[in-house]
């Protein structure tokens, strides 16, 4: 029956045609990911045309140089090699990504943020003094920020407990590799999911709604399994369809881009270019975690599509909703001072911003963060809605039906 | 084997769209008859359990349907008036997805399936998209959908609606062959698709059952006679309204009448044997000339 369910699913043209676009959307992306890295060579030149695609691979290569353990000494190094480059340089503003033995500014970046914590930005001349500063207490400064941060930020001491237990699993010293191709993945592939996770929840509305729509719900309904079985095939349907149109789409994406620019830099943790954050992953981590949520986000997107259809009858509200939910309530995280805005859909897409908030739930002592109580919050919510949709559709009554469809067109 | 119902309303808003019908069905086939918005597919919707009766109960061998569930779902084989399907779908792929939520095994289902498909005359297409079968063809898989689960009780919503006349009667003759051992439920407001095929018949007009029997009974019990004159031209007028009449046919010297009353309309007035569509005219009058009601 499942089989039956998917085939039709899948069958479907509209559906094989958004299918089509998804997939290609998924390369186009990749190739666009690709394209954001820049290489440029001894001479100056910035690769331009095929060469592009080895761009990724050939920074890779070079930052790779400096791969390793952050050591105090390493750091100085690194400002040390800076300094000189920039005393050799006759505009005294050396290029880095041309002068091959240079260091990545991803280290100098580090380092400067250690000893410039009260301004997020960093200047040229916060790069200039590293070559001046003894970098033999970096950690111990890294260290005292991390505490001031904590006591900061928490707004109770249990907060504050968990913020120095968070950062005291940072690892010292920080280790290096170049990170670029999850960096600039970990954007992109959210831009992907923002679009996953609307079409989704129209793919999954239509698995409900083709029955009214076709007018084939009389049929369905009226058959031995048309109100059990049948109905719970339809929601795993749903629910299968999401996973797989969705880890299609991801895989895609993922294959094509890293498969171009590399996976180096996975077990670089995410302080290295955010020092103060409060979760202890690793650049690879922070990747998964955003498809993860992603999935996450489409798994409540097909199931809310899902029951709001079964609700009315029609797919032609619900599919407005994700919308609603992962696009407009940007503006309402965004606009907002409240904490609790920051619990809505929208932060499953958000990912890599979610990272750097430090917001709290709290019940009694116990306290959570926000991306891992997001996280089981939106599983909860999807998997509490599906007994809903499993009722609603048991439930049809083609009198109801004609009553919602007849309201709905009066609305209209 | 006995579906029942008694006493069964259903409102809809202000109308009443079936009034305290009460009936007893066993196997044979059953024609409901009636124009169109006399309530015969809220009726029907009701005996497929595919909306609860506002009042009243339908019981099959004595218990509830709505109780029974998916019991008395496995017995049902339905085509409804307005037959929705999955216009992407094979015809095969589609008779294979209702086989399964009728929770027939698969290697059943093919066997099935195939035999069906061949008895209504769709074989061939069976490797074509729903969505490219003519009308006609479409309502034969409907009818094989139906039949799936060689159903108990078939229920048959204006199975000939919008379909041209022979494949209407390549229908009727299809479902007479379906009704042994069976119930079957057929519905229509064309008058020509139960006279041959139906044992009992059933009249349908505002939401009730006026009128319960075979078709001699209904004939008989006509009060009015069937009568054919020819009239002048320029008196028919006069004629079509002073008396239903059912069949105007013009030719040399005037206008031939196919008439209903109660004494002989004219000198040259002859006694006809009454038929169901005389019948129908007489309790239908003027809403009997709905779509295809001629046919």
């Amino acid at each position: 029956m499942l089989k039956c369910e998917l085939k039709k699913f899948f069958s479907k043209k509209t559906n094989k045609a958004i299918l089509t676009a998804l997939l290609l959307g998924a390369v186009i992306i990749s190739f666009l990911a690709v394209d954001n890295m820049s290489y440029t060579d001894t001479g100056e030149e910035i690769t331009t045309g095929f060469s592009k695609i080895t761009a990724g691979r050939r920074i890779e290569a070079e930052k790779n140089q400096w791969k390793g353990e952050l050591t105090p000494e390493k750091i100085a190094d690194a400002a040390k090699s800076y300094h000189e480059l920039k005393q050799s340089d006759s505009e005294g503003v050396p290029n880095l990504e041309s002068e091959k033995t240079g260091p990545p500014l991803d280290i100098l970046y580090f380092a400067a943020k250690i000893y410039q914590t009260e301004n997020d930005v960093i200047l040229l001349a916060d790069l200039d003094r590293l070559a001046e500063t003894d970098h033999g207490h970096i950690y111990d400064t890294y260290a005292d920020n991390l505490q001031d941060v904590a006591v900061e930020y928490a707004k109770t001491p249990e907060q504050e407990k968990l913020l120095t237990e968070q950062f005291g699993k940072i690892k010292f010293p920080v280790t290096y590799e170049a990170y670029d191709a999850w960096e600039i993945m970990a954007e992109d592939a959210e831009m992907y999911i923002m679009v996953l996770v609307v079409v989704i929840g129209f793919l999954a509305a239509g698995i409900i709604d083709e029955e009214f729509r076709t007018h084939a719900e009389k049929i369905f309904f009226t058959t031995k399994y048309g109100r059990s079985k049948a109905v719970r095939n339809k929601i795993i349907a749903g629910m299968l369809a999401t996973t797989i149109v969705y880890w299609a789409g991801i895989g895609i994406l993922s294959l094509i881009s890293f498969g171009l620019m590399g996976v180096s830099g996975f077990d670089t943790p995410c302080q290295i270019d955010d020092p103060y954050i409060m979760y202890t992953i690793t650049k690879g981590q922070r990747y998964l975690l955003v498809v993860v949520c992603g999935y996450i986000a489409s798994l409540l997107s097909a199931a809310v599509t899902m029951l709001v259809t079964a609700k009315m009858h029609t797919e032609k509200v619900a599919v407005f909703i994700p919308i609603l939910m992962y696009w407009v309530s940007y503006i309402v995280v965004r606009l907002t001072v409240v904490d609790a805005a920051y619990f809505v859909p929208y932060i499953l897409v958000n990912m890599d911003n979610a990272a750097k908030y430090y917001i709290f739930f709290q019940i009694g002592n116990v306290v959570f963060r926000l991306i891992p109580f997001v996280m089981v919050l939106y599983v909860a919510v999807s998997i509490i809605l599906l007994p809903f949709i499993y009722r609603s559709c048991s439930r049809y009554d083609s009198a109801k039906s004609i009553k919602k469809r007849s309201k709905y067109l009066e609305v209209k | 084997m006995e579906l029942r119902f008694k006493g069964v309303s259903k409102q809809y808003g202000d109308v009443l769209a079936v009034d305290n019908v009460s009936y007893s069905m066993e196997t044979g086939v059953y024609g409901l008859l009636g124009v169109n918005g006399a309530g015969k597919t809220t009726l029907m919707t009701m005996l497929c359990a595919v909306t609860r009766p506002t009042a009243g109960e339908i019981t099959w061998d004595g218990k509830d349907i709505f109780r029974l569930g998916e019991r008395y779902r496995d017995l049902l084989g339905y085509l409804p008036q307005n037959f929705g399907f999955y216009p992407d779908l094979s015809v095969s792929d589609y008779m294979m997805y209702i086989a399964s939520i009728k929770g027939i095994r698969p290697d059943t289902a093919k066997k099935r399936i195939k035999e069906l498909l061949e008895m209504v005359g769709v074989s061939k297409y069976k490797g074509r998209k729903m969505k490219t079968l003519s009308g006609g063809m479409a309502r034969r898989v409907g009818i094989a959908q139906a039949m799936l689960n060689d159903p108990k009780i078939l229920v048959l919503d204006e199975p000939t609606a919008g379909l041209d006349p022979n494949e209407r009667i390549r229908f009727r003759n299809l479902i007479s062959g379906l009704a042994e051992d069976r119930l079957v439920l057929l519905s229509t407001h064309i008058v020509s698709d139960v006279e041959f095929i139906a044992e009992q018949i059933i009249l349908m007009k505002d939401g009730k059952f006026f009128f319960t029997g075979t078709s001699e009974e209904l004939t008989s019990g006509m009060e009015e006679g069937v009568w054919s004159c020819t009239v002048p031209s320029d008196k028919v007028n006069q004629y079509m309204q002073k008396y239903p009449v059912g069949n105007v046919k013009h030719v040399s010297g005037g206008v031939e009448l196919r008439l209903l009353s109660k004494t002989p309309p004219s000198e040259n007035a002859v006694r006809e044997e009454a038929t169901l569509e005389d019948v129908f005219l007489l309790y239908f009058g003027e809403k009997a000339g709905d779509e295809d009601a001629e046919i």
